[in-house]
């Protein structure tokens, strides 16, 4: 069954029925942690790198930005018995329009925050598709923790 | 490479643009018309109609209180607003279908329509500009070339996208070398054909050229920002990805900066989710 996580959402699950799926990935960073113990996973769709912008928004809705996303994202698995030690984490999206000057680059940006954040609470990435100019679709199997990406005008591949 | 006058004939494929619609359209230019003239000829569309009530009465246009009938709503409505309205009510089935060229589902050409629309506002509206009646229309109807473009991107979309992995073409680009034209200037004769208003012909054909009007063109910039925007967040975009430039100078004639574009997403999330009854348009 395919449980749709929506652009500045998160959905956790324990259910090997379920398959995690966020679409829309162009700027926006899709973050997938799963333990393969006990089987739980968890899918962030942020869309911002920092909630300083809008703290208020960052209060109603944390899965906008990166810096309050992913820390409930970890903290909501751990909740259903994962363990840090054992999430196998991976990343996609962060693409931009072209641009030489770079202004136009809040997917970078919001792949530096996660980097810094992961780099501060000792989290390794373990695989991940980012960046180009490309809009990406990311599917994570709770059964096996496998990732799917559909990318646009390269077709499907696992991560 | 394929003959251009092949993809410009096409355009009669599309179903002509309703008789009511234009016969309206028409009567909305004579200042001297009345509300009556313009019910007389409306009425008798129920899409149309239905389409005209929805759009009133969604949040876009804001309007204190509930429209229950095309008097009422073109009462309230000036005109400009109104043959902005009919535009998008006879526009809208086409941006619904499906899009095989350019790996668009149903809906979601449509979606990114009106996702370039809700931020043109709040880019009009950051940068202090009048609102301009054709903004919010010509924002959705920027990528009808689209929909012409649909059957011939299909056909040569693996000579496209090698022309973009290789050359650094934008998709826009790889187009215009590989079909001899762009769905851009596709959609500006489609609207020439349909004799949309000047300005939104103009908003269609340079939406990916804005440099060209950036002094003297009240709208063709602002939808230009806002699509770049809609297509880094990845909304309605089809298998062209984000192929497409990002032009700093267009942010520097406004005064906005990277913070800026990210103000507009945060703006964009809260208002987006207050439309999803144009969205459900048909």
């Amino acid at each position: 069954m395919d449980v749709i996580v929506g652009v500045a959402d998160m959905k956790v699950s324990d259910d090997p029925s379920v398959t995690l799926v966020t679409h829309s990935l162009g700027s926006c960073i899709g973050l997938t942690v799963y333990d393969p113990v006990v089987k739980v996973g968890g899918m962030l769709h942020y869309m911002l790198p920092e909630s300083q912008l809008d703290s208020n928004k960052a209060r109603n809705n944390p899965w906008m930005f990166a810096d309050t996303g992913i820390p409930i994202l970890f903290k909501s698995c751990y909740k259903l018995g994962a363990v840090k030690g054992r999430m196998i984490v991976k990343v996609a999206g962060g693409s931009q329009v072209m641009d030489s000057s770079g202004v136009f680059n809040i997917g970078k940006r919001n792949y530096a925050a996660l980097r810094k954040i992961f780099w501060r609470n000792n989290v390794l990435i373990d695989a991940e598709d980012i960046g180009g100019s490309v809009n990406r679709t990311m599917r994570l199997s709770i059964a096996t923790g496998e990732v799917t990406l559909k990318i646009s005008g390269q077709g499907n591949k696992i991560l | 490479m394929i003959d251009v006058d092949v993809i410009i004939k096409s355009i009669n494929k599309l179903p002509p643009f309703p008789d009511v619609a234009s016969r309206a359209l028409q009567i909305l230019d004579d200042p001297r018309a009345s509300v009556d003239q313009v019910i007389s000829v409306i009425q008798y569309d129920q899409a149309v109609t239905a389409n005209v009530l929805k759009l009133c009465n969604s949040a876009y246009y804001g309007l204190r209180r509930k429209v229950h009938s095309l008097r009422e709503g073109l009462v309230l409505l000036g005109n400009a607003e109104l043959k902005s309205i009919i535009l998008a009510s006879t526009t809208v089935r086409l941006f619904q279908q499906e899009n095989k060229g350019y790996d668009l589902a149903k809906g979601e050409l449509w979606k990114h329509a009106v996702a370039t629309g809700i931020i043109s506002k709040i880019i009009s509206d950051r940068v202090g500009a009048s609102e301009h009646p054709s903004l919010f229309t010509a924002a959705l109807l920027h990528d009808i070339g689209k929909v012409v473009l649909n059957s011939f991107v299909d056909r040569y979309f693996e000579q496209i996208i090698a022309l973009v992995n290789e050359g650094e073409l934008s998709f826009l680009e790889a187009e215009s070398k590989m079909l001899g034209i762009n769905h851009a200037e596709v959609g500006a004769k489609t609207g020439e054909s349909w004799n949309f208003p000047g300005d939104i012909v103009q908003a269609i054909r340079l939406h990916h050229s804005p440099e060209e009007v950036l002094d003297d063109d009240p709208i063709t910039p602002i939808i230009y920002l806002a699509n770049i925007i809609t297509l880094s967040m990845g909304i309605g975009v089809g298998r062209d990805g984000l192929s497409y430039r990002g032009k700093q100078e267009v942010l520097k004639h406004y005064g906005l900066k990277a913070k800026d574009l990210q103000e507009i997403v945060v703006d964009f999330y809260d208002q987006y989710s207050k439309v999803q009854d144009i969205l459900k348009l048909s």
